[in-house]
């Protein structure tokens, strides 16, 4: 009726190219961001925040449904990698969802005047941070690996639910901040040419610095499951 | 058709240590005693079988849902002995006559219809083994049956433990004391250093 | 494929009764829900002033955050009378007995709800003095949210029941989780007690909306939920 069974652990090999690739694709989108793109017509120098914070928002979203996807993959083969890559996943989601946040309100000072205001965009991705917050926390006070990842899981599937939620909540009440900029519905993209270049590269930018994160803390992460699995037998 | 309950390669691990290792069990109709010291893991095997623990390793597979009457009555307090058990059968759709006459044999039948906080230790456990009868539970999991039982508590569950053999009913007990079910036993069984072993 | 839900929502009312008879025995749960939410209602408003909590936003807010907590509370104790003497592990041991603990659970949530929103409401409108522009929509809105809030928290609760922290995890887990949930009451709530009919429906849509999906998450997730 019931089956679980816990595999050995998958090792996953470190790519060495992963972070050199990473680090070199950083510098150019750094350079694009600070000098190439051209200074918006309206917000003047101060647009360029966009280009660490729309790949922030972008990685935050990323993380947070490879937690989701990586948790379905928990609940359905309970092999302890899935687990690991869960939680990888989160820690980055977080880090990145409060970077966003951060960045949200220095680009917000000089624009809209405020540091936070209500905004349903602000609002569903502090709860968004908030809730992973919370999902590391249930981690935490687990006691045992199974429990913890079983439960976390959960957690995972639950909280992705909010990842639409924060990006359509801009549509979902009259608000201040910009509507999304490159997905949208009707039409293609609403940015010069030079500025959408720099954004799409600072994106695939923050996704290899995400790829390359979570590869070494999904790592780590391996190492420290198979000292536990391992003790406990 | 004839109920069955067996794990296979089960290994359970609870807050990091591993209770019970590569457990292998297949039990058939008739009485099972299992023991072992305190804290050996009886409990903790006994819940494997019935499916309300995780395994970490390995498979289980029951002909139907056990039921597990542990240390505590798995029931609820502010319902009454009666409500308890109606709820259960009700649930399984079986007809709700079972209860009054398993209630009776337990010798509830005056206090059925209190509180289960207002009866003794001793009553809610009486009310907590009806249920098997109740239920007519084809597979039953009993975790110390005889504690907290008085004399006439101890001979009922002595009576019922035969009756529902001679039903060919799964009966596992988890049991330190009581020697003398040693004989009408089909296997007896001990947990010991994280396997189950023949005795 | 009817058959199947249909044994599976009496299976959930049976839950629900259950839990319901045992709240009628010993109101403790319903107690300490209303007179948290009187409590707080009362002191919100006496915090915000009488200018203030006449505004139908403000008023709106004051109550729903009382029900949000009163909810956690109810779910909080009823799962606490399972853990005593592990009456749980007798529902967990019967077939689709997860499924039908959730559910009914959250149907028996709701009803003590339904009877807090009713006694807090009345006591909101009186205390606040609200005139009440859209009585039909309100109450529409306040079922909504009654039905709506539920299944996150009883999700929740039932995931951190086994922790010692339980009373700690399960305002973190579930408050975010409900914010658009709590915008949407107080929003819906406001419409109607201001005449505003078309957003009063658009936001009571919403907590419908959500009230499914929470339930439909719930039931898929649950059977792992639970310890």
């Amino acid at each position: 009726m019931t089956t679980t069974t816990t595999r050995p652990v998958l090792t996953l090999r470190l790519r060495p190219w992963l972070g050199s690739m990473t680090l070199a694709i950083s510098a150019v989108a750094l350079v694009m961001a600070l000098v190439w793109a051209p200074p918006d017509a309206v917000q003047g120098e101060v647009a360029r925040v966009m280009y660490v914070h729309v790949p922030s928002a972008w990685l935050a979203y990323l993380a947070f449904v490879v937690v989701f996807i990586a948790s379905v993959a928990w609940l359905w083969t309970r092999a302890p990698w899935t687990d690991a890559v869960a939680v990888a996943s989160a820690e980055i989601g977080v880090l990145f969802t409060g970077l966003t946040l951060v960045q949200g309100s220095i680009w917000a000072k000089p624009t809209w005047g405020v540091w936070w205001t209500w905004e349903p965009r602000l609002l569903t991705t502090a709860a968004m941070f908030v809730m992973y917050v919370g999902y590391l926390l249930a981690r935490g006070l687990s006691t045992d690996f199974e429990r913890r990842a079983t439960r976390a899981a959960v957690l995972g599937v639950v909280f992705v639910v909010d990842v639409p939620i924060v990006h359509l909540s801009v549509l979902w009440l009259n608000s201040l901040h910009q509507l999304p900029t490159v997905l949208r519905a009707g039409g293609g993209p609403s940015l010069d040419d030079r500025m959408l270049a720099t954004l799409l590269v600072s994106v695939v930018a923050g996704t290899l610095i995400y790829a390359w994160l979570l590869s070494e803390r999904t790592a780590l992460e391996l190492a420290r499951q198979a000292r536990i699995l391992r003790e406990r037998l | 058709m004839e109920p069955s309950a067996a794990l296979r390669g089960v290994t359970v691990v609870l807050d990091d240590r591993a209770i019970l290792r590569g457990i292998d069990l297949d039990l058939g109709p008739g009485l099972t005693i299992l023991r072992g010291a305190n804290g050996s893991g009886k409990t903790t095997l006994l819940r494997a079988v019935a499916g309300l623990t995780p395994l970490s390793r390995g498979t289980r597979a029951t002909s139907e849902p056990p039921l597990l009457v542990s240390h505590r009555t798995a029931l609820l307090r502010a319902l009454t002995a009666r409500e308890n058990l109606a709820f259960f059968t009700t649930y399984r759709g079986i007809a709700a006559a079972h209860v009054d006459q398993a209630l009776a044999r337990w010798g509830l039948a005056a206090d059925a219809d209190r509180p289960l906080e207002r009866l003794s230790a001793g009553q809610r456990r009486r009310a907590a083994l009806a249920r098997l009868d109740a239920e007519d539970a084809r597979i039953a999991l009993l975790d110390e049956p005889f504690s907290e039982l008085d004399a006439e508590g101890t001979q009922l569950v002595a009576e019922a433990l035969a009756r529902w053999t001679a039903e060919r009913r799964i009966v596992l007990v988890a049991t330190h004391g009581h020697s003398e079910l040693d004989r009408a036993a089909a296997r007896v069984l001990a947990v010991v250093d994280a396997s189950v072993r023949q005795q | 494929m009817i058959v199947a839900v249909r044994r599976s929502l009496r299976r959930a009312l049976l839950v629900a009764g259950r839990d319901l008879t045992v709240e009628r025995r010993q109101p403790d749960g319903l107690v300490a829900a209303l007179t948290f939410t009187v409590t707080l209602i009362f002191v919100e408003s006496l915090a915000v002033g009488p200018v203030e909590a006449r505004r139908p936003v403000i008023a709106a807010a004051l109550f729903w955050i009382a029900l949000l907590f009163a909810a956690i509370l109810g779910a909080t104790r009823s799962l606490e009378r399972e853990l005593e003497d592990d009456a749980l592990d007798g529902i967990l041991l019967l077939a689709g007995g997860r499924d039908a603990l959730f559910a009914g659970k959250t149907l028996a949530l709701a009803a003590t709800l339904g009877i807090v929103a009713l006694a807090g409401g009345s006591l909101a409108l009186v205390l606040f003095d609200l005139t009440v522009a859209l009585p039909f929509h309100l109450v529409l809105g306040v079922a909504l949210g009654v039905i709506a809030l539920p299944p996150v928290v009883v999700l929740d609760t039932l995931l951190a029941l086994r922790l010692r922290a339980r009373a700690l995890l399960v305002p973190i887990l579930a408050l975010p989780v409900l914010v658009p949930q709590l915008v949407a009451a107080t929003q819906g709530t406001a419409a109607a007690l201001s005449g505003d009919a078309a957003a009063s429906l658009g936001w009571s849509g919403m907590l419908l909306a959500f009230a499914i999906a929470y339930t439909g998450i719930g039931l898929t997730i649950v059977p792992a939920a639970i310890e």
